[in-house]
């Protein structure tokens, strides 16, 4: 599972220097102009140095699954869609019967397709190279709420321990004579053998994580000590305080004028 | 828990506040949907529609924010440490549909399931955090944040209003949702992305586009198709999993005691479901090993 690795890997000392912040701070300023832009030549070049900073970055390996599981199912579907069935097409390439291949329609699906790989591509590279533990310790000392950052590195790391889990409780119902076959019915109760055992546990193990977590004043506000040292540095601050105008701007721009 | 906290009782913030953020919250997503279908026609074939989308993805962004940021302090620590778990049942039970090739994605079992055991702002607030977390796998559902949210909401209010004390109206209850859910996602796939993400609702799309429909009115037709089966599917499944639940794990919700969400508060009737659904699972069982 590709999903899986995310949050846990380690990062190539050189980027130890970059603030999340900072990243994720790039990858939302280029997600929102490429898409305010909406050229294919502002997309292609977005994409091309998504890839390069990707294998430079050595996360291509991680990056390139996930965006193909994400981007290939909506490229098929998109080119299906407005290839074949474009009303509003008038330049007809091919014709059987109701379905219509047009210029036009086909134009809008590749730009479609083209800004979303632009856009996938910038925020996995940035999800796939992030430290979760920075990212929190980051966003904890902004005045995130702690319980955010709880929320989002406990799901992270949840995630590898409950799919063991599922993959132990089929081991086991298996084990006990579960054979899944194609009948509809023998599916449906495979499916609730093995997933009442699962919420059950997991429901339980929550209830004791509250009460440790709330006898350690998880509930408490008040401000928080960070052991962690997130690095920064005056550049930084200035380069987000930049992209994020810059996005705000070609936000706002394309808004003002959608003719443009 | 149902034990008061040891520690210190912490400052919260003014209810007027929060309630303030919810309001403005709702009132963005929903201006953003009146303002995205009262403006379509224009703009879908006249270019690549990107005026739309980024409305779409602000307004209904900023809205899953802002109700993120009134309800989570609220909440809980027992409610807050299943907000994880929820999260990880949404995409572990939805790849487990996807290994078996059952027709639907089933992708709100966790929101669903917090919803009916927390409440509709623990819902609401799942599914806004689900979206933004499971983003950084796929970040094409960021966009579908407050549709995600409108479910979990609707899911709780359901159960608040007792519609889980019978079996027979879970369905129902899912049936609705997925009708309100499906609507308000539909512009945002058909702005954001000009399409579905699926190839399966894509044929569907297609097969409405050419009787000559604009891409919103078709995309508002698959979710119309698909939508409300999968979240009557998706209620009847947490029903099973809560009536499921032992009586200790599902009393030791505030929300479940208070409004009597699920049937059979009293020991006898407790007892008689536990041992029906018993039954159920032993018949399952030996009807699966028979078949295989």
């Amino acid at each position: 599972m590709t999903a899986s690795s995310a949050g846990r890997t380690g990062q190539p000392a050189r980027r130890e220097r970059l603030n999340p912040l900072t990243s994720l701070a790039a990858a939302a300023a280029t997600a929102a102009i490429t898409t305010a832009a909406g050229s294919w030549q502002l997309s292609l070049t977005v994409i091309a140095a998504c890839l390069g900073l990707s294998v430079a970055g050595g996360t291509s390996r991680r990056v390139l699954p996930a965006a193909a599981a994400v981007l290939v199912p909506f490229a098929l579907s998109l080119l299906v869609l407005h290839g074949l069935f474009f009303p509003e097409g008038r330049t007809v390439l091919a014709e059987w019967g109701p379905a219509r291949i047009t210029a036009e329609g086909l134009h809008f699906a590749g730009q479609r397709i083209l800004q979303l790989a632009a856009v996938v591509l910038a925020l996995l590279l940035f999800s796939f190279s992030v430290s979760v533990p920075d990212l929190v310790a980051a966003l904890s000392a902004r005045g995130v709420q702690g319980r955010f950052a709880f929320v989002l590195a406990s799901t992270l790391t949840l995630l590898p321990a409950i799919a063991g889990r599922a993959r132990r409780i089929r081991q086991a119902q298996e084990s006990r004579g579960l054979v899944i076959s194609r009948n509809l019915v023998s599916r449906v109760g495979a499916f609730r053998l093995q997933a009442v055992p699962l919420v059950l546990s997991l429901i339980e193990d929550a209830g004791t994580r509250a009460a440790a977590l709330e006898a350690r004043g998880l509930g408490n506000s008040g401000p928080r000590t960070s052991y962690r040292e997130v690095p920064d540095s005056g550049q930084q601050r200035t380069a987000r305080a930049v992209l994020v105008l810059a996005a705000l701007a070609a936000v706002v721009l394309r808004v003002v004028q959608p003719g443009a | 828990m149902s034990s008061p906290s040891l520690t210190l009782p912490s400052q919260e913030r003014p209810a007027a506040r929060r309630r303030l953020l919810e309001i403005l919250g709702a009132l963005a997503i929903a201006a953003t949907y009146v303002y995205l279908v009262l403006n379509q026609p224009a703009d879908i074939t006249g270019g690549p529609g990107s005026a739309s989308a980024l409305i779409a993805l602000t307004g209904f962004l900023a809205g899953a924010v802002l109700l993120i940021v009134a309800v989570l302090p609220t909440l809980p620590a027992s409610t807050l440490v299943l907000i994880p778990v929820a999260l990880v049942l949404n995409i572990v039970l939805g790849q487990f549909v996807g290994s078996t090739l059952v027709p639907f994605y089933l992708d709100a079992i966790g929101t669903v399931l917090i919803a009916v055991l927390a409440g509709p702002a623990a819902g609401a607030a799942t599914g806004a955090l689900g979206s933004i977390v499971w983003s950084f796998f796929n970040p094409t559902v960021l966009p579908f944040a407050a549709g995600a949210a409108l479910i979990g909401c609707l899911a709780g209010l359901a159960a608040r209003y007792g519609l889980f004390r019978r079996f027979y109206l879970a369905p129902v209850a899912g049936f609705v949702t997925g009708i309100i859910a499906g609507v308000v996602s539909a512009p945002v796939a058909a702005f954001v992305y000009g399409g579905t993400s699926g190839v399966a609702t894509g044929a569907i799309v297609s097969a409405f586009r050419a009787m000559g429909d604009t891409l919103l009115a078709a995309i508002t037709k698959q979710a119309l198709i698909s939508d409300p089966m999968d979240k009557a599917i998706v209620f009847t499944i947490v029903a099973i999993l809560v009536y499921a639940l032992p009586r200790r794990a599902r009393q030791q919700f505030p929300f479940i005691r208070r409004y009597r969400v699920l049937a059979g508060n009293g020991k006898a009737a407790d007892t008689q479901a536990g041992a029906a659904v018993e039954d159920t699972a032993q018949g399952t069982a030996h009807g699966s090993a028979r078949n295989g």
